[in-house]
């Protein structure tokens, strides 16, 4: 019968300034599909990694095939049962399948005083566990060279190089195609029947009422419920989920929407962007939504000059205007948040009035080649207190603050070039939830005062929550475009993921 | 399930590049291939692709090592110093190689220990081998024994062929075998392609980097012995300037200066080509000071050159960039 192979018992993990989890329960039966699900951030990941070693909890007791354990690295656990597939690859991709199935562990044998490694032994468990996943894989092939869908079943074989009878899958499908999930699903039926435990973590509900067993739900770090798939249905998952109303979260300000203010046509940019044509009217917060890939990030570093040549006509309060590189953006008074703070972003090594003016040292300029730090000063102070950034003073280190006021610190820096319209890109990802309502809050007060702010989100509750009209993109085209009122989940993804064939949600 | 080997690796057109040149050099070159001549060049050859191979262990995690030249200088000068005393072959090889090993291990653990970046950490014990050696000797040590340059002049394989030849197959093949058949090679280029995913694997990475530095030490110190051997003489700036040449064999032999990619027949060709260089603009009648830009010239165009086969891949999406339905309704 099915016994308890995992147990976890109150889990508490903080990282410096956050609690992610705080006493989680959780029990994985033999031959079970058990489901952690939770919203963005809900501790989901951090609690496997804590399983697996990659964490040490706080406290809290872990009991392992009826042993206490505590693993300080994955191999540890991996000799103890426990594996898991990493939703960031963890291959090594110019060594070939064979090596990054056995590495750490690779097979020896004894020649003469030597110990080398026996390929063929390797070669040939390796094949047995690609025949029980029904993959054929070649095992001599370079990582690099296999597509998404392969590396993972090379994951999973991974895996089972080593004797593990608890298997964690951290969001399997989020780059699989449609078939190649179906694959994945009948791979994971089979494992279960041969007595495995499976933890399947993922926040696409259909796929836990098509494989689970059990689900568990998280919240904030938070244990929530164990439920019986069988005996519970989508609302009351998405309720213990969310565990408040949805919309009340989303401070969006009735403003006064003027007439257009900026358009493109026929946009075009080879390979990234095909026909492009939107538009954006005064005071209003446009969103763009889509999957990984559909080229949103590229229109907007686009439209400002950050890429390049691109074909297509750009109109500006009914003007033609034409943008070959930022600087001339930010003359027309259209400004970039990046999505990557760290890599396009801000200076982290310094101050956050210095990041602040970083843009405009022409406009500070005093005599010669001098800043007016006295301006410099003031820029900053102001935008401190606007902005509400959490820094004691301007000369404070951008790398001592947290993700959120990064953020913060970003979009002033933006908003201190008195922009005319304003491309947020990913404007709340890595921030905790009182820094994003923050955010929002900004947002929302800016087109209050007139401005006007196209928003590029991966989080569709944000886009439906903050914005007036939602363009979808797909493959590097407009795929559809909702109002405010008719905007739905599901009539949004049904749009992303239609028409681009096979593709899973 | 068994595919077909390519044969159109980088490797393949580094050697077709070489004997192209060979074959020119035939024809451009008379007297190039006396057997004087490539009995010098195998033994730069081999001195060399044996540092070469050393270089190549710690270009493969994606660190480097720029104190290789002045660390050759201490270990020559200090081999000179012992085989003043008679010391015969064996136990200046046995020393030479400790004493590398145990200064490069220095290099290893500043790095990994101090988490000072390899090209800071090299560059000041640079400085610190150099500096040293106008405080233990003046200039040079001179009028050594005949028990000291017993390499250079006596040990040769049926009278014509330097034996450093011999060392160099035997530290080659043995390598080339350590490669396939060890872990610790597979744990330095997992170290190379993938730093956080090697430590997820268990992988002590600062101790598998230390023990990099620590065999390639070895290996300098072989290489300093067959210089210091040479002659009589073994002045103070023996190897100054010799790491860049090994670093470019590595390079040229398609080892990727971030890591973790790069096969040892690759720098056994680079190093080969780099030894002709000097010795094909000489019987070419060129000026020999043109021998550092034809180098330089030869690494700036295989980098290149593979550069632009690497840029044809596919602009690729960030990690951890898919749609989230936050909500959990989709």
């Amino acid at each position: 019968m099915a016994e308890t192979i995992l147990e976890l018992k109150n889990i508490v993990k903080t990282f410096p300034g956050v609690k992610a989890l705080s006493g989680i329960d959780f029990q994985l039966r033999s031959g079970e599909v058990h489901a952690i699900c939770g919203e963005n951030g809900a501790g989901k990941s951090t609690l496997m990694k804590v399983v697996c070693g990659v964490h040490k909890p706080d406290s809290g007791t872990m009991i392992v095939n009826g042993k206490e354990e505590k693993f300080s690295n994955p191999l540890e656990a991996y000799g103890k049962g426990v594996s898991i597939i990493f939703q960031e690859t963890s291959l090594f991709e110019e060594m070939t399948v064979l090596d990054n199935l056995y590495l750490g562990h690779e097979m020896m044998k004894k020649i003469g005083p030597f110990s080398v490694i026996d390929y063929g032994a390797m070669k040939q468990k390796a094949e047995e566990i690609f025949k029980r996943l029904n993959t054929k894989i070649d095992l001599d092939a370079q990582v690099k060279s296999l597509g998404m869908a392969q590396k993972q079943m090379v994951e999973i074989a991974k895996a089972l190089t080593f004797q593990a009878n608890i298997l964690i899958f951290d969001e399997p499908t989020a780059s699989l195609t449609q078939r190649e999930v179906t694959a994945l699903f009948q791979i994971i039926e089979n494992l279960k029947r041969e007595g495995l435990g499976i933890v399947y973590i993922s926040h696409r509900l259909e796929e836990i009422f098509e494989i689970c067993d059990r689900v568990t739900v998280i919240r904030d770090g938070q244990y929530i419920s164990t439920k019986d798939v069988k005996e519970t249905n989508k609302d009351e998952l998405v309720a213990d989920m969310v565990g408040r109303k949805m919309g009340s979260y989303y401070p969006k300000a009735n403003t006064k929407i003027g007439g257009e203010l900026f358009r493109a046509e026929h946009y075009y940019d080879e390979g990234f962007l095909e026909d492009i044509s939107f538009f954006v009217k005064k005071g209003e917060i446009l969103g763009f939504s889509g999957l990984a890939g559909a080229g949103r990030t590229e229109l907007m570093e686009s439209i400002c000059g950050l890429t390049g040549k691109a074909a297509g006509k750009l109109y500006l309060e009914g003007q033609e205007i034409e943008i070959h590189n930022y600087e001339e953006a930010m003359e027309h008074g259209i400004v970039y948040v990046s999505e990557d703070r760290g890599k396009y972003g801000l200076i982290v090594d310094m101050s956050v009035e210095k990041n602040i003016s970083l843009p405009q040292l022409k406009k500070l300029k005093k005599q010669l080649d001098f800043l007016d730090i006295r301006k410099e000063k003031e820029l900053g102070e102001t935008y401190i207190r606007e902005v509400g950034i959490k820094a004691p003073d301007g000369e404070f280190l951008v790398a001592n603050l947290s993700g959120g006021n990064q953020q913060k610190v970003s979009v002033s820096r933006a908003l201190a070039l008195k922009p005319k319209l304003l491309l947020l890109d990913e404007p709340t990802r890595g921030v905790d939830v009182n820094a994003k309502s923050e955010i929002h809050k900004i947002i929302s007060e800016l087109t209050g005062q007139g401005l006007t702010i196209i928003m590029v989100s991966s989080e569709l509750p944000e886009l439906l929550g903050m914005c007036d009209r939602i363009y979808v993109m797909k493959d590097g085209s407009i795929a559809g475009c909702f109002d405010r009122e008719e905007a739905t989940q599901e009539a949004i993804l049904s749009v992303a993921l239609e028409s681009k064939k096979g593709v899973g949600a | 399930m068994k595919t077909k080997k390519n044969f159109m690796t980088k490797e393949f057109y580094l050697f077709c590049f070489l004997v192209v040149i060979m074959l020119l050099l035939a024809v451009l070159a008379p007297g190039f291939y006396t057997l004087n001549n490539i009995m010098s060049i195998l033994n730069s050859f081999s001195y060399i692709l044996i540092s070469a191979i050393g270089m190549n262990l710690i270009i493969l995690t994606g660190n480097i090592d720029v104190s290789t030249g002045a660390l050759i200088s201490v270990v020559a000068l200090a081999c000179a110093a012992i085989g003043k005393m008679g010391v015969p072959f064996a136990g200046l090889l046995v020393a030479a190689m400790i004493l590398g090993a145990l200064l490069s291990t220095l290099n290893g653990l500043f790095i990994t220990g101090l988490k000072i970046p390899a090209i800071v950490a090299t560059l000041a014990t640079t400085q610190i081998f150099q500096g040293v050696l106008p405080l233990t000797v003046e200039g040079s040590i001179y009028d050594l024994p005949a028990s000291f340059t017993w390499l250079a002049f006596k040990a040769k394989i049926f009278g014509v062929v330097p034996a450093s030849v011999l060392i160099c197959l035997i530290v080659t093949v043995f390598f080339l075998l350590f490669t396939k058949y060890s872990r610790f090679v597979k744990k330095l280029y997992a170290i190379g392609n993938n730093r956080n995913g090697a430590r997820l694997a268990g992988i002590n990475v600062d101790r598998t980097v230390v023990l990099s530095y620590t065999i390639a030490g070895a290996l300098f110190g072989i290489t300093a012995l067959i210089v210091a051997t040479a002659g009589q003489r073994v002045t103070t700036t023996m190897g100054t300037g010799m790491e860049m040449t090994f670093i470019a064999a590595v390079v040229l032999g398609g080892t990727s200066s971030s890591g973790g990619s790069g096969k040892l027949i690759g720098t056994v060709i680079g190093a080969f080509i780099l030894a002709i260089v000097a010795p094909a603009i000489n019987f070419l009648g060129i000026s020999p000071n043109w021998a550092d830009a034809v180098k330089g010239a030869i690494i700036l165009i295989s980098v290149v050159v593979s550069a632009s086969r690497n840029r044809k891949r596919k602009r690729v999406v960030p990690a951890g960039q898919k749609l989230q339905t936050g909500g959990g309704v989709s």
